[in-house]
């Protein structure tokens, strides 16, 4: 009996491998639950959207303003680690919403083995993203790394070196050898971008490795899976970002 | 509650989330199969010049593969009206982002050195280099 006279509403567990789900006290009914959740979820994810829709903007306004250094900062990223890393978010999206299907039907460890591999997908991009930064990050192109490299107060070495974009091999130049208008422009936008993306991807695998904590307790079956479901909704979104992210960074038109 | 056709089975009656739509393997396979395809022909579409147009299509068929993740892969095709509505209104909002802002630099002087596209300029006029102070 809860505080104010109602039964708590408990889901009974399908078979021994699982557990039942009791209902939070302050919701009437497990379908109240549910909805309530699923609004509330897919409103924050209304604000992820607004979010990265703030630095989609920022991107259309200096690609307007700036085509060519855009055209050459995208030639500076190899389209083809782009790809891949487009298939593997892709491919474990589909890992997603096959371990929230498993979830939905009871099947265990057919769960257990979805959101594994949903996490060596985002193991598999990650690494990827860190070879990329690394090579960018040596060419003096990006922003965070070279912000205070080689500083020296009094001037004898390095002087000038603050300024954070190096180019140090001079590709961020047009055809006629001259450097471009702006040529850190197009980097710091894409750090910035992926930046919070890959935190995205991080951020999604630990909540998937959380939902496997709860399917190895077999907290989710067919009666009670709202958590595997709502961590499935922000993978896919993580995925949404980067369908658009691809074209614009690597394949910039 | 969407009133659409579920396959799952509801024994417990209310003693469940609701009603649920288990969408089939197959279902899901078919839409990365064409999500991977539409990758392929983003890749190649980004090989030909269309001028102008290239970011158009860059950006209808990454529309194209966004509605299939949100429609099969977050399920909203079997979701609430509510939940629809809730979402779909941040690319409402989203628009109005990008229609101001982008119809402010339409209409802004172009000889403003700022607006030049392809300027030649030295890079220490680009990057300027700090002054350094002399340490005392």
């Amino acid at each position: 009996m809860s505080h104010d006279g109602h039964h708590s509403v408990v889901i009974p567990a399908p078979g021994p491998e699982f557990v039942p789900h009791t209902v939070a006290h302050h919701f009437d009914t497990p379908v109240q639950e549910f909805q309530s959740a699923k609004l509330g979820f897919w409103l924050f994810l209304a604000t992820e959207i607004l979010l990265f829709g703030g630095l989609f903007a920022a991107y259309f306004y200096y690609h307007d303003l700036y085509p060519e250094t855009f055209r050459v900062g995208g030639q500076q990223l190899d389209w083809k680690l782009g790809a891949v890393n487009t298939s593997v978010l892709l491919l474990s999206s589909w890992t997603m919403a096959m371990g929230v299907r498993s979830a939905q039907t009871s099947q265990k460890q057919k769960t257990m083995l979805f959101c594994a591999l949903t996490v060596l997908g985002a193991v598999i991009f990650m690494v990827i993203k860190f070879f990329e930064y690394k090579a960018k990050t040596e060419h003096g192109l990006f922003v965070f790394p070279h912000m205070f490299d080689n500083y020296q107060v009094d001037g004898s070495s390095n002087a000038g070196s603050l300024a954070w974009f190096t180019d140090v091999h001079n590709v961020m130049v047009d055809e006629t050898g001259a450097p471009l208008l702006h040529g850190h422009l197009f980097f710091a936008i894409y750090v910035t971008m992926t930046a919070i993306h890959g935190l995205h991807v991080i951020i999604g695998a630990g909540l998937i490795l959380w939902i496997m904590k709860g399917v190895a307790k077999g907290r989710f079956h067919a009666g009670y899976y709202l958590p595997v479901d709502l961590v499935g909704l922000y993978w896919h979104l993580v995925d949404l970002i980067w369908i658009f992210l691809f074209p614009l960074l690597y394949l910039v038109p | 509650m969407s009133a659409h056709a579920h396959n799952d089975s509801h024994g417990h009656g209310e003693l469940q989330m609701g009603h649920h739509h288990v969408s089939s393997s197959a279902m899901f396979t078919n839409v990365l199969i064409v999500l991977l395809i539409l990758t392929a022909v983003t890749v190649i579409a980004s090989r030909i010049d269309f001028g102008p147009a290239n970011m158009l299509i860059a950006m209808l068929i990454a529309s194209v593969k966004a509605s299939l993740v949100i429609l099969f892969f977050m399920h909203m095709k079997w979701d609430t009206a509510i939940n629809k509505i809730v979402f779909l209104s941040s690319f409402l909002f989203l628009s109005l982002l990008f229609i101001f802002t982008l119809a402010d630099q339409a209409t802004r002087r172009i000889d403003h050195p700022m607006h030049a596209t392809k300027a030649k300029v030295s890079k220490e006029w680009a990057y300027p280099k700090p002054a350094m102070s002399e340490k005392h």
